[in-house]
C-alpha cells in the first residue's frame, strides 16, 4: 500500500482528493492545520491524520518524519491543496495577511515538496500534485495574492518537473477555475454577494454551463497521480469547463 | 453486444491502435478507421479520412451496425522530416487534409448526433510540436498548430451542448512514425529530456480514455505526455 500525502485535507478539494486516493488504494495521510481536527475523515479513511502549519518548514519536515514512522513507508504522492482563503482589494490587504497567503499556498508546496523527496528519491520515484488555479494564470481583481501564488505554483511546478524527472518523481498540477466547496462561501463573502449569487456569476461564464464538482477536479489530481504515466512531468492540468482554453 | 461505441480514426498506426485496446479493456465497443486493416478494433472500415463522403459513409455505416458514436478519437496522420524550402506544395497540402482535415471531418460526422444527444467526447491528437515548434517538419507544425485552434475553438461551441473537446499533444513517441534511424531516437538526443525517454503510445491511449472517461470537466484542454520535451 502506498502512502499518498494530502496536504489541505480538511478543505472541500483536499477532502475529495483524500477519498478518491483512498478509494484506490492509497494509504492516505490527511494534513491540515493544527486547529483543524481531520481525525475523523483519517479514521473513515483508514488513514492517518498529520497536523502541522505547511508555511512552517520545521514543522512540516517534524510531520513528514512522523508519517513516514507510523506508516512504515516513505511518502509515494503527495498533493499539495492546502491555501489560506483570502481575498482584498491590493491597497487595502492587510500585509500580513498577505503573506500569509503567498507562505501558506506557495511556501507550503515548496516545503512539503522539499521534506517528501529525500523519501521519494529512496523509494525509487514518486508524484507530486501541486494545486495551482485560474487566478494564477489569468489574474483576478481583488485576488493578488492568491493570483502571485498560484502563478508562482505554476512556475514551481514546471522547474521541479524538470529537475526531478530524472529521479523519478513527476510534478505536475491541477488548475481548476471555481470550485463548489464551503470555500465557496468565503469568497462570496469576500465579494459581498450571497453564495447563490457568486455561483450563478461564475457558472454564467463557463462554456460547460456549470462550476466543478470537488470530485471532478479530485479526479485529475488521481490521474496526475498513475504511475503509468511517468512522461507527464510539469504540466499544468487545466479543468475548468472551458473559461480558459489556452497553454498554461 | 453491450458497451459504449468509440471511433478511432487512425487505428491502426501506433497510438490509435494502442487507443483501441485501452478503450476495449475499459468496455467499449471499437470501430476502427484507417487506409489499412485495423485487426484489434470490433469494427473497420477502410478510408482515407481526408475524404469527407468516405468518412461520413463510415460513419453512418458504424452507427448502423454498433450504434451512436459516444466517444470518437482522431489519431489519424503521417510524419516527415523536410527543410521548409524542400516542402512540396503537395506535401503542404496533403498534411493539413489528413491531419486538420481528419478531425474536421470526424467531427463533422458525429458532433450533430452528439450535440442531439447532448453527451459525446471528442479527443484530437496534435504534437508537442505544434507547441514548441519544430527544427524541420513546418508542414506537419502547422496542421497540428491548426488542430489545437480547431479544437479550441470546437470545445467553446459544442460544451453548452454537453460534448466536450479535448486534445493530447504527445511529445516524440515509440511508433512506426519514427524509423530507427530517426534522430528523436538517437541518446543524445533523449538525454536532452528530463525523463530521457520516448513517450509510449500506451500513455498516450491512458490519457485519452482519462479525457473520454473522466475528465468532465476538462474542455478545450491539451494534456501534454512529452517527457519534459515542452514544459
Amino acid at each position: 500500500m502506498t502512502v499518498a500525502l494530502v496536504t489541505g485535507a480538511g478543505g472541500g478539494l483536499g477532502t475529495a482528493v483524500a477519498r478518491r486516493l483512498a478509494a484506490g488504494g492509497h494509504h492516505v495521510a490527511l494534513n491540515d492545520r493544527p486547529d483543524r481536527d481531520v481525525t475523523a475523515l483519517a479514521r473513515e479513511l483508514g488513514g492517518i491524520a498529520a497536523p502541522a502549519d505547511v508555511a512552517d518548514p520545521v514543522a512540516v519536515t517534524a510531520m513528514v518524519e512522523d508519517v513516514e514512522q507510523r506508516t512504515g513507508s516513505h511518502i509515494a504522492i503527495l498533493v499539495a491543496a492546502a491555501s489560506h482563503i483570502s481575498c482584498g482589494t491590493f491597497g487595502e490587504h492587510d500585509l500580513d495577511d498577505w503573506w500569509r497567503v503567498i507562505d501558506v499556498d506557495l511556501g507550503g508546496a515548496f516545503a512539503c515538496a522539499q521534506a517528501v523527496m529525500p523519501g521519494m528519491v529512496e523509494r525509487g520515484g514518486g508524484r507530486m500534485v501541486l494545486v495551482a488555479a485560474e487566478c494564477g494564470l489569468t489574474g483576478e481583481a481583488g485576488a493578488s495574492a492568491c493570483s502571485a501564488a498560484k502563478a508562482g505554483i505554476v512556475a514551481l511546478t514546471k522547474s521541479l518537473g524538470r529537475e526531478l524527472a530524472p529521479l523519478g518523481i513527476a510534478v505536475n498540477a491541477v488548475a481548476p477555475s471555481v470550485i463548489d466547496t464551503p470555500q465557496l462561501e468565503a469568497r462570496a463573502q469576500a465579494a459581498g454577494v450571497t453564495a447563490e449569487e457568486l455561483r450563478a456569476r461564475e457558472t454564467a461564464r463557463v462554456p460547460l454551463g456549470r462550476i466543478a464538482t470537488p470530485e471532478e477536479i479530485a479526479a485529475a489530481v488521481a490521474f496526475l497521480t498513475d504511475e503509468r504515466l511517468p512522461t507527464l512531468v510539469g504540466q499544468i492540468l487545466l479543468s475548468n469547463g472551458g473559461t480558459l482554453r489556452s497553454r498554461a | 453486444m453491450g458497451g459504449r461505441v468509440a471511433l478511432v480514426a487512425g487505428a491502426a498506426g501506433g497510438i490509435g491502435a494502442a487507443i483501441v485496446r485501452e478503450l476495449a479493456g475499459r468496455g467499449w465497443r471499437t470501430a476502427g478507421l484507417d487506409l489499412g486493416p485495423v485487426p484489434d478494433a470490433d469494427h473497420a472500415v477502410g478510408v482515407d479520412v481526408s475524404v469527407p463522403e468516405q468518412v461520413h459513409a463510415a460513419v453512418r455505416r458504424i452507427e448502423r451496425e454498433l450504434g451512436p458514436v459516444e466517444a470518437a478519437l482522431c489519431a489519424a496522420g503521417h510524419y516527415t522530416i523536410v527543410p521548409v524550402s524542400d516542402i512540396a506544395w503537395s506535401d503542404w497540402t496533403r498534411m493539413l487534409r489528413v491531419h486538420l482535415g481528419g478531425v474536421v471531418n470526424v467531427c463533422r460526422a458525429v458532433t450533430p448526433g452528439m450535440v442531439e444527444r447532448r453527451r459525446g467526447a471528442v479527443v484530437a491528437i496534435t504534437s508537442g510540436l505544434a507547441i514548441g515548434g519544430g527544427e524541420a517538419e513546418a508542414h506537419y507544425t502547422a496542421a497540428k498548430g491548426a488542430v489545437i485552434g480547431l479544437v479550441r475553438s470546437l470545445a467553446a461551441e459544442l460544451a453548452p451542448s454537453g460534448v466536450r473537446v479535448n486534445a493530447v499533444a504527445p511529445g516524440p513517441t515509440d511508433t512506426s512514425l519514427l524509423p530507427s534511424d530517426s534522430p528523436w531516437r538517437r541518446p543524445s538526443f533523449l538525454q536532452t529530456l528530463p525523463t530521457a525517454r520516448l513517450t509510449s503510445p500506451e500513455e498516450v491511449a491512458l490519457i485519452s480514455a482519462y479525457l473520454v472517461e473522466e475528465a468532465t470537466f476538462c474542455v478545450g484542454e491539451i494534456l501534454s505526455p512529452n517527457a519534459g520535451a515542452v514544459i
